[in-house]
Protein backbone atom coordinates (compact mmCIF):
# COMPACT_ATOMS: atom_id res chain seq x y z
CA UNK A 1 0.00 0.00 0.00
CA UNK A 2 1.41 3.38 -0.90
CA UNK A 3 0.31 6.63 0.56
CA UNK A 4 0.92 9.91 -1.15
CA UNK A 5 1.59 13.10 0.77
CA UNK A 6 1.13 16.46 -0.94
CA UNK A 7 4.49 18.17 -1.44
CA UNK A 8 5.17 21.22 0.70
CA UNK A 9 6.04 24.71 -0.47
CA UNK A 10 9.79 25.52 -0.37
CA UNK A 11 10.94 22.21 1.20
CA UNK A 12 14.59 23.29 1.04
CA UNK A 13 13.87 26.35 3.12
CA UNK A 14 11.48 24.71 5.56
CA UNK A 15 13.97 22.20 6.95
CA UNK A 16 16.60 24.67 8.24
CA UNK A 17 13.89 26.97 9.57
CA UNK A 18 12.27 24.07 11.42
CA UNK A 19 15.69 23.04 12.80
CA UNK A 20 16.41 26.57 14.00
CA UNK A 21 12.99 26.84 15.67
CA UNK A 22 13.48 23.44 17.28
CA UNK A 23 16.89 24.32 18.74
CA UNK A 24 15.50 27.64 20.00
CA UNK A 25 12.62 25.78 21.65
CA UNK A 26 15.04 23.26 23.18
CA UNK A 27 16.97 26.13 24.75
CA UNK A 28 13.69 27.44 26.14
CA UNK A 29 12.76 24.05 27.58
CA UNK A 30 16.19 23.77 29.21
CA UNK A 31 15.88 27.25 30.72
CA UNK A 32 12.43 26.45 32.09
CA UNK A 33 13.66 23.17 33.55
CA UNK A 34 16.62 24.90 35.23
CA UNK A 35 14.33 27.56 36.70
CA UNK A 36 11.97 24.84 37.99
CA UNK A 37 14.85 22.86 39.51
CA UNK A 38 16.37 25.87 41.25
CA UNK A 39 12.90 26.97 42.38
CA UNK A 40 12.32 23.54 43.89
CA UNK A 41 15.39 23.68 46.14
CA UNK A 42 13.37 24.97 49.09
CA UNK A 43 10.86 22.16 48.74
CA UNK A 44 13.61 19.62 48.37
CA UNK A 45 15.22 20.66 51.67
CA UNK A 46 11.92 21.11 53.50
CA UNK A 47 9.97 18.09 52.32
CA UNK A 48 12.47 15.46 51.28
CA UNK A 49 15.35 15.59 53.80
CA UNK A 50 15.56 11.79 53.92
CA UNK A 51 16.00 11.50 50.17
CA UNK A 52 18.54 14.33 50.31
CA UNK A 53 20.70 12.56 52.91
CA UNK A 54 20.52 9.29 50.99
CA UNK A 55 21.71 11.07 47.83
CA UNK A 56 24.59 12.79 49.64
CA UNK A 57 25.82 9.44 50.92
CA UNK A 58 25.35 7.78 47.55
CA UNK A 59 27.11 10.54 45.60
CA UNK A 60 30.20 10.84 47.75
CA UNK A 61 30.97 7.13 47.96
CA UNK A 62 29.24 5.87 44.84
CA UNK A 63 26.98 2.93 44.04
CA UNK A 64 27.50 -0.33 42.20
CA UNK A 65 30.84 -0.85 40.50
CA UNK A 66 31.92 2.71 41.31
CA UNK A 67 31.57 2.05 45.03
CA UNK A 68 34.06 -0.76 44.56
CA UNK A 69 36.82 1.69 43.66
CA UNK A 70 35.70 4.25 46.25
CA UNK A 71 33.28 6.51 44.40
CA UNK A 72 33.66 10.13 43.37
CA UNK A 73 36.18 10.98 46.10
CA UNK A 74 38.74 8.44 44.88
CA UNK A 75 38.16 9.21 41.19
CA UNK A 76 38.58 12.96 41.65
CA UNK A 77 41.55 12.37 43.93
CA UNK A 78 43.22 10.23 41.26
CA UNK A 79 42.50 12.80 38.55
CA UNK A 80 43.95 15.73 40.51
CA UNK A 81 46.92 13.65 41.59
CA UNK A 82 47.70 12.88 37.97
CA UNK A 83 47.45 16.53 36.87
CA UNK A 84 49.52 17.58 39.89
CA UNK A 85 52.27 15.16 38.89
CA UNK A 86 51.93 16.30 35.29
CA UNK A 87 52.64 19.84 36.44
CA UNK A 88 55.91 18.73 38.04
CA UNK A 89 56.90 16.44 35.13
CA UNK A 90 56.19 19.00 32.45
CA UNK A 91 57.30 22.21 34.15
CA UNK A 92 60.29 21.25 36.31
CA UNK A 93 62.64 20.33 33.43
CA UNK A 94 61.60 23.51 31.59
CA UNK A 95 62.23 25.68 34.64
CA UNK A 96 65.56 23.93 35.14
CA UNK A 97 66.59 24.75 31.57
CA UNK A 98 65.94 28.44 32.16
CA UNK A 99 67.68 28.18 35.53
CA UNK A 100 64.71 29.11 37.72
CA UNK A 101 63.90 25.64 39.07
CA UNK A 102 63.47 27.18 42.52
CA UNK A 103 60.08 28.41 41.26
CA UNK A 104 58.55 24.91 41.16
CA UNK A 105 56.64 25.66 44.38
CA UNK A 106 55.35 28.85 42.83
CA UNK A 107 53.90 27.03 39.79
CA UNK A 108 52.11 24.62 42.13
CA UNK A 109 50.67 27.42 44.28
CA UNK A 110 49.47 29.34 41.24
CA UNK A 111 48.38 26.75 38.67
CA UNK A 112 47.06 23.99 40.94
CA UNK A 113 45.03 26.45 42.97
CA UNK A 114 43.60 28.62 40.25
CA UNK A 115 43.02 26.24 37.36
CA UNK A 116 43.50 22.57 38.05
CA UNK A 117 41.39 22.52 41.22
CA UNK A 118 38.12 23.87 39.80
CA UNK A 119 38.54 22.24 36.36
CA UNK A 120 39.32 18.80 37.79
CA UNK A 121 36.50 18.99 40.35
CA UNK A 122 34.13 19.99 37.54
CA UNK A 123 35.29 17.17 35.25
CA UNK A 124 35.17 14.66 38.10
CA UNK A 125 31.70 15.71 39.24
CA UNK A 126 30.42 15.54 35.68
CA UNK A 127 31.96 12.12 34.97
CA UNK A 128 31.02 10.38 38.23
CA UNK A 129 28.10 11.99 40.05
CA UNK A 130 26.60 13.78 37.07
CA UNK A 131 26.76 10.90 34.61
CA UNK A 132 25.40 8.62 37.34
CA UNK A 133 22.45 10.96 37.90
CA UNK A 134 21.73 11.07 34.16
CA UNK A 135 21.80 7.28 33.99
CA UNK A 136 19.49 6.90 37.01
CA UNK A 137 16.98 9.54 35.92
CA UNK A 138 17.06 8.30 32.32
CA UNK A 139 16.32 4.75 33.42
CA UNK A 140 13.47 6.05 35.61
CA UNK A 141 12.07 7.99 32.65
CA UNK A 142 12.31 4.99 30.29
CA UNK A 143 10.65 2.69 32.86
CA UNK A 144 7.89 5.31 33.33
CA UNK A 145 8.78 5.62 37.00
CA UNK A 146 8.78 9.42 36.74
CA UNK A 147 5.22 9.32 35.38
CA UNK A 148 4.32 7.03 38.27
CA UNK A 149 5.72 9.58 40.75
CA UNK A 150 3.59 12.28 39.19
CA UNK A 151 0.55 9.98 39.29
CA UNK A 152 1.16 9.59 43.05
CA UNK A 153 1.19 13.43 43.20
CA UNK A 154 4.83 13.64 44.23
CA UNK A 155 6.40 16.66 42.55
CA UNK A 156 8.95 14.95 40.31
CA UNK A 157 11.29 17.89 39.66
CA UNK A 158 11.87 18.87 43.32
CA UNK A 159 11.93 15.24 44.45
CA UNK A 160 14.38 13.99 41.80
CA UNK A 161 16.27 16.97 40.40
CA UNK A 162 16.38 19.65 43.10
CA UNK A 163 17.46 17.08 45.71
CA UNK A 164 20.31 16.03 43.41
CA UNK A 165 21.29 19.66 42.89
CA UNK A 166 21.48 20.30 46.64
CA UNK A 167 23.29 17.02 47.28
CA UNK A 168 25.80 17.91 44.57
CA UNK A 169 26.46 21.28 46.19
CA UNK A 170 27.06 19.58 49.55
CA UNK A 171 29.34 16.91 48.10
CA UNK A 172 31.53 19.37 46.15
CA UNK A 173 32.94 20.79 49.42
CA UNK A 174 34.81 17.68 50.61
CA UNK A 175 35.65 16.78 47.01
CA UNK A 176 37.33 20.14 46.51
CA UNK A 177 39.34 19.77 49.72
CA UNK A 178 40.55 16.28 48.73
CA UNK A 179 41.31 17.42 45.19
CA UNK A 180 43.42 20.40 46.24
CA UNK A 181 45.34 18.47 48.89
CA UNK A 182 46.21 15.63 46.51
CA UNK A 183 47.25 18.02 43.73
CA UNK A 184 49.60 19.88 46.10
CA UNK A 185 51.01 16.66 47.53
CA UNK A 186 51.57 15.16 44.07
CA UNK A 187 53.49 18.19 42.75
CA UNK A 188 55.49 18.53 45.95
CA UNK A 189 56.49 14.90 46.30
CA UNK A 190 57.50 14.58 42.65
CA UNK A 191 59.53 17.79 42.79
CA UNK A 192 61.30 17.00 46.04
CA UNK A 193 61.64 13.20 45.91
CA UNK A 194 62.00 12.46 42.20
CA UNK A 195 63.65 15.62 40.90
CA UNK A 196 65.57 16.13 44.13
CA UNK A 197 64.81 19.75 44.93
CA UNK A 198 65.38 20.58 48.60
CA UNK A 199 62.05 20.69 50.38
CA UNK A 200 62.89 23.99 52.11
CA UNK A 201 63.20 25.81 48.78
CA UNK A 202 59.97 24.25 47.55
CA UNK A 203 58.05 25.09 50.74
CA UNK A 204 59.34 28.66 50.80
CA UNK A 205 58.13 29.51 47.31
CA UNK A 206 54.96 27.48 47.71
CA UNK A 207 53.83 29.23 50.90
CA UNK A 208 54.96 32.66 49.68
CA UNK A 209 52.68 32.48 46.66
CA UNK A 210 49.82 30.44 48.09
CA UNK A 211 47.16 33.10 48.42
CA UNK A 212 44.18 32.23 50.67
CA UNK A 213 41.92 34.55 48.64
CA UNK A 214 42.78 32.60 45.50
CA UNK A 215 41.85 29.40 47.28
CA UNK A 216 38.47 30.84 48.28
CA UNK A 217 37.76 32.02 44.72
CA UNK A 218 38.79 28.62 43.46
CA UNK A 219 36.38 26.94 45.87
CA UNK A 220 33.58 29.24 44.72
CA UNK A 221 34.40 28.42 41.11
CA UNK A 222 34.38 24.68 41.86
CA UNK A 223 31.00 25.03 43.56
CA UNK A 224 29.59 26.92 40.54
CA UNK A 225 30.84 24.42 37.96
CA UNK A 226 29.62 21.54 40.15
CA UNK A 227 26.13 23.04 40.29
CA UNK A 228 26.09 23.71 36.55
CA UNK A 229 27.20 20.15 35.84
CA UNK A 230 24.40 18.79 38.08
CA UNK A 231 21.81 21.00 36.32
CA UNK A 232 22.90 19.88 32.84
CA UNK A 233 23.07 16.22 33.84
CA UNK A 234 19.67 16.13 35.54
CA UNK A 235 18.11 17.82 32.50
CA UNK A 236 19.44 15.26 30.04
CA UNK A 237 18.44 12.39 32.34
CA UNK A 238 14.97 13.79 33.06
CA UNK A 239 14.22 14.24 29.35
CA UNK A 240 15.80 10.99 28.07
CA UNK A 241 13.86 9.05 25.46
CA UNK A 242 14.34 6.21 23.01
CA UNK A 243 14.86 3.06 25.07
CA UNK A 244 18.11 1.74 26.55
CA UNK A 245 20.24 3.23 23.76
CA UNK A 246 18.56 6.57 24.43
CA UNK A 247 19.66 6.49 28.07
CA UNK A 248 23.25 5.80 27.04
CA UNK A 249 23.19 8.56 24.44
CA UNK A 250 21.71 10.98 26.98
CA UNK A 251 24.65 10.26 29.32
CA UNK A 252 27.11 10.96 26.51
CA UNK A 253 25.37 14.15 25.45
CA UNK A 254 25.21 15.36 29.05
CA UNK A 255 28.94 14.73 29.63
CA UNK A 256 29.79 16.57 26.40
CA UNK A 257 27.58 19.57 27.18
CA UNK A 258 28.74 19.92 30.75
CA UNK A 259 32.44 19.76 29.73
CA UNK A 260 31.92 22.61 27.27
CA UNK A 261 29.91 24.66 29.77
CA UNK A 262 32.49 23.98 32.47
CA UNK A 263 35.51 25.10 30.44
CA UNK A 264 33.76 28.21 29.16
CA UNK A 265 32.61 29.18 32.67
CA UNK A 266 36.06 28.60 34.21
CA UNK A 267 37.69 30.72 31.51
CA UNK A 268 35.23 33.60 31.83
CA UNK A 269 35.18 33.51 35.65
CA UNK A 270 38.99 33.41 35.81
CA UNK A 271 39.34 36.46 33.60
CA UNK A 272 36.54 38.21 35.50
CA UNK A 273 38.04 37.44 38.93
CA UNK A 274 41.75 37.95 38.29
CA UNK A 275 41.55 40.54 35.50
CA UNK A 276 43.79 40.80 32.43
CA UNK A 277 46.92 41.39 34.56
CA UNK A 278 46.45 38.20 36.60
CA UNK A 279 46.27 39.93 39.99
CA UNK A 280 49.50 38.58 41.41
CA UNK A 281 52.77 40.29 42.07
CA UNK A 282 55.95 38.43 41.45
CA UNK A 283 58.45 41.25 41.20
CA UNK A 284 56.98 43.17 44.12
CA UNK B 1 31.89 -17.88 52.46
CA UNK B 2 30.54 -17.93 48.93
CA UNK B 3 29.58 -14.26 49.13
CA UNK B 4 33.10 -13.31 50.23
CA UNK B 5 34.62 -15.32 47.41
CA UNK B 6 32.33 -13.76 44.82
CA UNK B 7 32.99 -10.28 46.20
CA UNK B 8 36.68 -10.78 45.59
CA UNK B 9 36.21 -12.74 42.37
CA UNK B 10 33.90 -10.27 40.60
CA UNK B 11 36.38 -7.40 40.12
CA UNK B 12 39.20 -9.82 39.32
CA UNK B 13 37.04 -11.51 36.68
CA UNK B 14 36.09 -8.11 35.25
CA UNK B 15 39.76 -7.14 34.89
CA UNK B 16 40.56 -10.54 33.41
CA UNK B 17 37.68 -10.26 30.96
CA UNK B 18 38.91 -6.83 29.89
CA UNK B 19 42.43 -8.08 29.20
CA UNK B 20 41.09 -11.15 27.40
CA UNK B 21 39.06 -8.88 25.12
CA UNK B 22 42.09 -6.63 24.51
CA UNK B 23 44.16 -9.66 23.48
CA UNK B 24 41.41 -10.94 21.21
CA UNK B 25 41.13 -7.51 19.62
CA UNK B 26 44.89 -7.20 19.07
CA UNK B 27 45.10 -10.66 17.51
CA UNK B 28 42.04 -10.24 15.29
CA UNK B 29 43.20 -6.79 14.16
CA UNK B 30 45.72 -8.45 11.83
CA UNK B 31 43.59 -11.31 10.62
CA UNK B 32 41.16 -11.15 7.68
CA UNK B 33 38.30 -10.70 7.00
CA UNK B 34 38.55 -7.03 7.90
CA UNK B 35 35.34 -5.13 8.50
CA UNK B 36 36.21 -2.20 6.22
CA UNK B 37 32.71 -0.84 5.86
CA UNK B 38 32.10 -0.87 9.61
CA UNK B 39 35.47 0.81 10.15
CA UNK B 40 34.67 3.63 7.73
CA UNK B 41 31.18 4.11 9.18
CA UNK B 42 32.53 4.17 12.74
CA UNK B 43 35.37 6.56 11.86
CA UNK B 44 32.89 8.90 10.23
CA UNK B 45 30.56 8.57 13.23
CA UNK B 46 33.31 9.26 15.80
CA UNK B 47 34.55 12.24 13.80
CA UNK B 48 31.01 13.59 13.48
CA UNK B 49 30.20 13.45 17.21
CA UNK B 50 33.64 14.74 18.23
CA UNK B 51 34.45 17.62 15.94
CA UNK B 52 32.15 20.28 17.41
CA UNK B 53 32.90 19.48 21.11
CA UNK B 54 36.60 19.47 20.19
CA UNK B 55 36.48 23.00 18.87
CA UNK B 56 34.34 24.21 21.78
CA UNK B 57 36.65 22.60 24.35
CA UNK B 58 39.95 23.47 22.69
CA UNK B 59 39.28 27.20 22.64
CA UNK B 60 38.56 27.76 26.38
CA UNK B 61 41.23 25.35 27.64
CA UNK B 62 44.02 26.70 25.45
CA UNK B 63 42.98 30.31 26.00
CA UNK B 64 42.99 29.70 29.76
CA UNK B 65 46.53 28.32 29.55
CA UNK B 66 47.60 31.19 27.30
CA UNK B 67 46.19 33.73 29.71
CA UNK B 68 48.18 32.24 32.60
CA UNK B 69 51.38 31.96 30.59
CA UNK B 70 51.13 35.49 29.27
CA UNK B 71 50.53 36.88 32.76
CA UNK B 72 53.67 35.09 33.94
CA UNK B 73 55.73 36.14 30.91
CA UNK B 74 54.67 39.77 31.18
CA UNK B 75 55.58 39.71 34.88
CA UNK B 76 59.04 38.33 34.03
CA UNK B 77 59.43 40.81 31.17
CA UNK B 78 59.54 38.06 28.57
CA UNK B 79 56.30 38.77 26.71
CA UNK B 80 57.99 38.02 23.38
CA UNK B 81 58.23 34.37 24.37
CA UNK B 82 54.44 34.08 24.60
CA UNK B 83 54.15 32.23 21.28
CA UNK B 84 56.79 29.71 22.35
CA UNK B 85 54.97 28.91 25.59
CA UNK B 86 51.61 28.65 23.85
CA UNK B 87 52.89 26.30 21.16
CA UNK B 88 54.68 24.13 23.71
CA UNK B 89 51.72 23.96 26.09
CA UNK B 90 49.18 23.31 23.36
CA UNK B 91 51.08 20.63 21.49
CA UNK B 92 52.42 18.74 24.51
CA UNK B 93 49.49 19.03 26.93
CA UNK B 94 46.49 20.97 25.61
CA UNK B 95 45.98 18.89 22.47
CA UNK B 96 46.20 15.47 24.12
CA UNK B 97 44.11 16.50 27.17
CA UNK B 98 41.30 17.94 25.06
CA UNK B 99 41.43 14.80 22.93
CA UNK B 100 41.07 12.71 26.10
CA UNK B 101 38.01 14.64 27.22
CA UNK B 102 36.34 14.51 23.81
CA UNK B 103 37.18 10.90 22.97
CA UNK B 104 35.97 9.57 26.32
CA UNK B 105 33.10 12.06 26.73
CA UNK B 106 31.72 11.97 23.20
CA UNK B 107 32.97 8.96 21.26
CA UNK B 108 33.37 6.29 23.96
CA UNK B 109 30.00 7.02 25.56
CA UNK B 110 28.20 6.77 22.22
CA UNK B 111 29.99 3.51 21.38
CA UNK B 112 29.21 2.00 24.77
CA UNK B 113 25.55 3.04 24.55
CA UNK B 114 25.24 1.50 21.08
CA UNK B 115 26.92 -1.81 21.97
CA UNK B 116 25.16 -1.95 25.37
CA UNK B 117 21.74 -1.59 23.76
CA UNK B 118 22.61 -4.37 21.30
CA UNK B 119 23.81 -6.58 24.16
CA UNK B 120 20.63 -6.31 26.22
CA UNK B 121 18.52 -6.89 23.12
CA UNK B 122 20.58 -10.08 22.66
CA UNK B 123 21.72 -9.00 19.19
CA UNK B 124 25.32 -9.86 20.11
CA UNK B 125 24.29 -13.40 21.11
CA UNK B 126 22.41 -13.68 17.82
CA UNK B 127 25.60 -12.74 15.95
CA UNK B 128 27.51 -15.45 17.81
CA UNK B 129 24.82 -17.97 16.86
CA UNK B 130 25.21 -16.93 13.21
CA UNK B 131 28.92 -17.68 13.46
CA UNK B 132 30.03 -14.04 13.37
CA UNK B 133 32.66 -13.10 15.94
CA UNK B 134 31.43 -9.82 17.50
CA UNK B 135 35.00 -8.86 18.40
CA UNK B 136 36.04 -9.09 14.75
CA UNK B 137 32.90 -7.55 13.32
CA UNK B 138 32.19 -4.82 15.90
CA UNK B 139 35.04 -4.25 18.36
CA UNK B 140 38.07 -4.16 16.04
CA UNK B 141 36.63 -1.55 13.64
CA UNK B 142 35.45 0.61 16.57
CA UNK B 143 38.78 0.52 18.38
CA UNK B 144 40.69 1.30 15.17
CA UNK B 145 38.26 4.11 14.30
CA UNK B 146 38.70 5.68 17.76
CA UNK B 147 42.49 5.43 17.42
CA UNK B 148 42.64 7.02 13.96
CA UNK B 149 40.19 9.79 14.77
CA UNK B 150 41.98 10.58 18.06
CA UNK B 151 45.23 11.16 16.14
CA UNK B 152 43.42 13.44 13.68
CA UNK B 153 41.65 15.31 16.48
CA UNK B 154 44.94 16.24 18.18
CA UNK B 155 46.00 18.15 15.09
CA UNK B 156 42.64 19.91 14.98
CA UNK B 157 42.96 20.87 18.65
CA UNK B 158 46.47 22.23 18.15
CA UNK B 159 45.45 24.29 15.12
CA UNK B 160 42.25 25.66 16.66
CA UNK B 161 43.92 26.27 20.01
CA UNK B 162 46.97 28.11 18.70
CA UNK B 163 44.82 30.26 16.41
CA UNK B 164 42.48 31.17 19.28
CA UNK B 165 45.47 31.84 21.57
CA UNK B 166 47.00 34.12 18.92
CA UNK B 167 43.92 36.32 18.68
CA UNK B 168 43.43 36.32 22.46
CA UNK B 169 47.04 37.29 23.13
CA UNK B 170 47.33 40.08 20.59
CA UNK B 171 43.93 41.64 21.23
CA UNK B 172 43.51 41.34 25.02
CA UNK B 173 47.05 41.07 26.39
CA UNK B 174 48.87 43.25 23.82
CA UNK B 175 51.50 40.72 22.75
CA UNK B 176 53.39 41.65 19.55
CA UNK B 177 51.90 39.52 16.73
CA UNK B 178 55.24 39.08 14.92
CA UNK B 179 57.06 37.95 18.06
CA UNK B 180 54.23 35.52 18.85
CA UNK B 181 54.43 33.85 15.44
CA UNK B 182 58.23 33.87 15.38
CA UNK B 183 58.34 32.14 18.77
CA UNK B 184 56.01 29.28 17.82
CA UNK B 185 58.59 26.75 16.52
CA UNK B 186 61.26 27.58 19.12
CA UNK B 187 60.60 24.70 21.53
CA UNK B 188 58.25 22.51 19.51
CA UNK B 189 59.95 20.33 16.95
CA UNK B 190 59.20 17.02 15.28
CA UNK B 191 59.84 14.95 18.47
CA UNK B 192 57.21 16.87 20.47
CA UNK B 193 54.63 16.54 17.71
CA UNK B 194 55.35 12.82 17.29
CA UNK B 195 55.00 12.26 21.05
CA UNK B 196 51.69 14.13 21.04
CA UNK B 197 50.42 11.95 18.19
CA UNK B 198 51.56 8.74 19.94
CA UNK B 199 49.80 9.91 23.09
CA UNK B 200 46.52 10.50 21.31
CA UNK B 201 46.74 7.18 19.46
CA UNK B 202 47.11 5.46 22.85
CA UNK B 203 44.15 7.47 24.22
CA UNK B 204 41.95 6.42 21.31
CA UNK B 205 42.99 2.79 21.68
CA UNK B 206 42.37 2.70 25.44
CA UNK B 207 39.05 4.57 25.27
CA UNK B 208 37.79 2.37 22.43
CA UNK B 209 38.73 -0.84 24.28
CA UNK B 210 37.13 0.31 27.55
CA UNK B 211 33.95 1.44 25.79
CA UNK B 212 33.59 -1.82 23.83
CA UNK B 213 34.28 -3.98 26.89
CA UNK B 214 31.73 -2.10 29.01
CA UNK B 215 29.23 -2.22 26.16
CA UNK B 216 29.57 -5.97 25.62
CA UNK B 217 29.26 -6.82 29.34
CA UNK B 218 26.11 -4.80 30.10
CA UNK B 219 23.44 -6.46 32.22
CA UNK B 220 20.15 -5.37 33.71
CA UNK B 221 18.03 -3.37 31.30
CA UNK B 222 18.08 0.39 30.58
CA UNK B 223 19.56 1.21 34.00
CA UNK B 224 22.41 -1.17 33.18
CA UNK B 225 23.21 0.67 29.93
CA UNK B 226 23.24 4.03 31.75
CA UNK B 227 25.53 2.67 34.46
CA UNK B 228 27.84 1.09 31.87
CA UNK B 229 28.18 4.43 30.07
CA UNK B 230 28.88 6.14 33.40
CA UNK B 231 31.60 3.58 34.18
CA UNK B 232 33.05 4.02 30.70
CA UNK B 233 33.48 7.75 31.31
CA UNK B 234 35.09 7.23 34.72
CA UNK B 235 37.43 4.41 33.75
CA UNK B 236 38.52 6.01 30.50
CA UNK B 237 39.25 9.33 32.26
CA UNK B 238 41.33 7.51 34.86
CA UNK B 239 43.16 5.38 32.28
CA UNK B 240 43.82 8.30 29.99
CA UNK B 241 45.17 10.62 32.66
CA UNK B 242 47.50 7.88 33.85
CA UNK B 243 48.66 7.25 30.25
CA UNK B 244 49.23 10.98 29.87
CA UNK B 245 51.47 11.16 32.96
CA UNK B 246 53.52 8.12 31.92
CA UNK B 247 53.98 9.11 28.26
CA UNK B 248 54.78 12.72 29.24
CA UNK B 249 57.46 11.53 31.65
CA UNK B 250 58.97 9.26 28.98
CA UNK B 251 58.70 11.99 26.36
CA UNK B 252 60.38 14.64 28.52
CA UNK B 253 63.25 12.23 29.23
CA UNK B 254 63.53 11.35 25.54
CA UNK B 255 63.52 14.87 24.14
CA UNK B 256 65.65 16.74 26.65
Amino acid sequence: MTRSVPSTLHPGLRQPVADAVESWNRLGRQARFYAETIGGVGQAIGRYPGELLRLVAEMSLGVGALALIGGAIVVIGALTMSVGSLLAIQFFPQLQQVGVDALAGFTSALINTRYFGPIMVGIGVSATIGAGATAQLGAMRINEEIDALEAMSIRAVPYLCSTRLVAGAVVVTPLFAVAMLLAYIATQSLTTFVYGQSSGVYDHYFYTFLNPTDLLWSFLLAEIVGLLAMLVHTFYGYTASGGPAGVGEAVGRAVRTSMIVLCAVVLLMTIAVYGPSGNFHFSG
Amino acid sequence: MTTTTSRIATPVRAVGGFFAMCLDTLVLMFRPPWAWREFLLQAWFVARVSIVPTAFLAIPIVVLGTYTLNVLFIEFGAADLSGTGVAFGTVTQGGPVVTVLVISGAAATAMCADLGARTIREEIDAMRVLGINPIQALVVPRVLAATVVAVLLTSVVSMVGITAAYFFSISLQHITPGAFVAGLPLLVGVPEVVIALIKSALFGLAAGLIACHKGLTVGGGPAGVGTAVNETVVYSFLALFVINVVVTAVGVKATL
